[in-house]
């Protein structure tokens, strides 16, 4: 068991709420190659400490939020406060637009 | 019963299992001699005399340099290892692990093999598996228990049942012995199973594949390392890499694409060595930042429970996709428990009551006759998830680092074939036609191996 820390429903249990998987910048869709967008789509960080993530608080308040959590511990490193405005986390985890954002190589 | 005739063999695991217990102690250099053969003459000689067994595997100094590094000590790290040695006749190579042997994914998962899987490279890369699971007791002169018990995989929608009947076609044309059977067979195999139609989930039908069955995984491990030892491979416990040496890469410190391999930095000092493969689980990422490569994978943590003994009752392996859960009775009658993996990624391994809960209740929906039966223990191991359920396998961009990972909830099986494979890999420096749809660069022209459908439970 889990608690993540959703900034309208305060501490829910994990399965209260949908992982949707890091937080990843996407490409401009006017100048990304193909390859860019897989890269998008696939590669991960996976790091074994802290991670940025989106999650969705599907049996609360149904909305999107990022969070950092330490994928070895499993402790959140932020709390947004119950209330804080949807969004104001972490702004930059919804639209991008530099193409240089694009993580990862093969 | 003939899916338990395989008892009836020697079975000298308990030396095996002492070696591997008493190497988690100091490390010392051993003798070095070569393990003697088994078999049932010296199992009552040692009996009547009451004999120590001797050590299994050698442990010996770490040398300053290998022509092979494999990082991993799990079956597929061990395989691969024996293979080379076996298949090829590369004997300097050395296995590091940074705990005990078979300590991670190959000592935790529930021990079913099987080939019935969706795509025609699946099914063709599983069934060498099996065949070579066939023949592995006498190869390894290890009894490994292999159980040829038979494989269900219940259908309880329209849609699941479509789908078995696509992987039978599959399979057939494959020559796989695997069919669709209807609700009244699926009641003659398992007999326990309720088939009623008033149920939640009611089972249609099944696909069965009877070369299916189950192994001792501990035993594949050991037999792995004993075989590799006597060829020569070096074992080496307690050896955790901390970082890959490359050169003239395009990232820092050399690493990257176009870089090249040169040795590993370990907690016992840098190792040099032109081949590095990266056997791990869990790790895999982690390990393969190190040389500069990035890998499309998420580490997932798939946990498992197991009953107390009963008389058994289950004669078949059973896996339910809707009721996200399989289940297979043990030789001491335990019944094991898997379900799919947690749904976020994490590193830790840590069990969750949800878990028990989702698990009993999925378990009593097939089998509701057992609900007084109670759980011994559970545990969970880690899964390298990719996107399309298929493994990473063979070369990356950085010259002489290979990677057999990505194995998500499916490596044990394919551990035989993998290590097989990634030998032939490395001794002939070209893919072999088997791996190569599991080539890294699939993901970047998009030729993707959609496993998903056959590979796990509960997607």
């Amino acid at each position: 068991m889990m608690l993540v820390p959703c900034p309208n429903c305060g501490p829910r249990n994990s399965s209260d709420l949908r992982y949707v998987g890091e937080s990843h910048s996407r490409p401009n869709p006017n100048t990304a190659t193909p390859e860019e967008w897989r890269t998008y789509l696939y590669m991960e960080d996976n790091p074994a400490g802290p991670l940025k993530e989106t999650w969705y608080c599907r049996s609360g308040c149904r909305q999107y939020f990022t969070a950092v959590r330490n994928t070895s511990t499993n402790e959140f490193e932020n709390h947004p406060l119950p209330g804080a405005k949807i969004g104001s986390v972490d702004p930059s985890f919804h639209y991008v637009s530099e193409s240089k954002s694009v993580e990862g190589n093969q | 019963m003939t899916a338990f005739k395989h008892l009836l063999s020697t079975s000298p695991l308990a030396s095996a299992r002492e070696s591997a217990s008493s190497a988690l102690g100091s490390l010392k250099p051993g003798s070095g001699s070569k393990p003697p053969r088994y078999s049932a003459a010296g199992l009552f000689v040692k009996g009547a005399k009451s004999q120590d067994w001797p050590r299994v595997w050698r442990e010996v100094d770490l040398q300053k340099s290998y022509d092979v590094i494999i990082i991993g000590g799990g079956v597929h790290g061990l395989a691969t290892a024996y293979y080379l040695a076996t298949n090829h006749g590369i004997t300097n190579v050395a296995v590091l692990d940074k705990a005990y042997l078979g300590s991670g994914g190959s000592g935790r998962n529930t021990a079913i093999v099987r080939s019935n899987y969706l795509t025609p490279e699946g099914v063709a890369f599983y069934d060498r598996s099996l065949s070579l699971y066939n023949t592995m007791s006498t190869d390894l002169n290890l009894n490994v228990m292999f159980s040829e018990r038979g494989h269900m995989t219940l259908a309880h929608t329209d849609g699941a049942l479509r789908t078995m009947r696509w992987r039978a076609e599959v399979n057939k044309l494959q020559d796989i012995n695997s069919s669709v059977i209807d609700a009244d067979e699926v009641k003659k195999l398992a007999p326990s199973l309720d088939t009623s139609p008033n149920t939640r989930y009611p089972i249609l039908g099944a696909l069965y594949h009877p070369p299916g069955g189950t192994i001792r995984h501990d035993a594949v491990v050991w037999g792995y390392a004993r075989g590799a030892d006597h060829r020569g491979v070096e074992m080496h416990q307690k050896t955790e890499v901390y970082d890959i040496l490359c050169e003239g890469g395009s990232g820092p410190d050399g690493k990257g694409p176009g870089g090249k391999v040169t040795g590993v930095r370990t907690n016992r000092g840098d190792i040099s060595a032109p081949i590095v493969v990266n056997c791990t689980a869990g790790w895999a990422t982690t390990i393969s930042d190190m040389a500069g490569v990035k890998l499309p994978i998420t580490t997932h943590p798939l946990q498992a429970a197991v009953t107390e003994p009963v008389k058994v009752f289950l004669p078949t392996v059973v896996v339910s996709g809707s009721l996200h859960v399989y289940v297979s009775q043990t030789d001491r009658g335990e019944l094991v428990f898997g379900a799919s993996v947690d749904p976020y990624a994490t590193y830790s391994m840590k069990g969750s009551l949800e878990f028990t809960e989702e698990l009993a209740g999925h378990v009593l929906e097939l089998m509701p006759n057992i609900g007084r039966m109670r759980l011994l223990r559970q545990w969970a191991g880690l899964c390298d998830m990719t996107p399309d359920y298929s493994p990473i396998m063979g070369f990356t961009p950085v010259d002489g680092f290979l990677c057999d990972v990505g194995w998500g909830t499916y490596g044990f099986k394919a551990g035989p074939v993998s290590g097989e494979q990634m030998a032939e890999a490395i001794a002939t420096k070209a893919t072999p036609k088997l791996i190569e749809p599991f080539k890294l660069s699939r993901f970047a022209t998009g030729q993707l191996v959609g496993e998903k459908g056959a590979a796990a439970v509960g997607h």
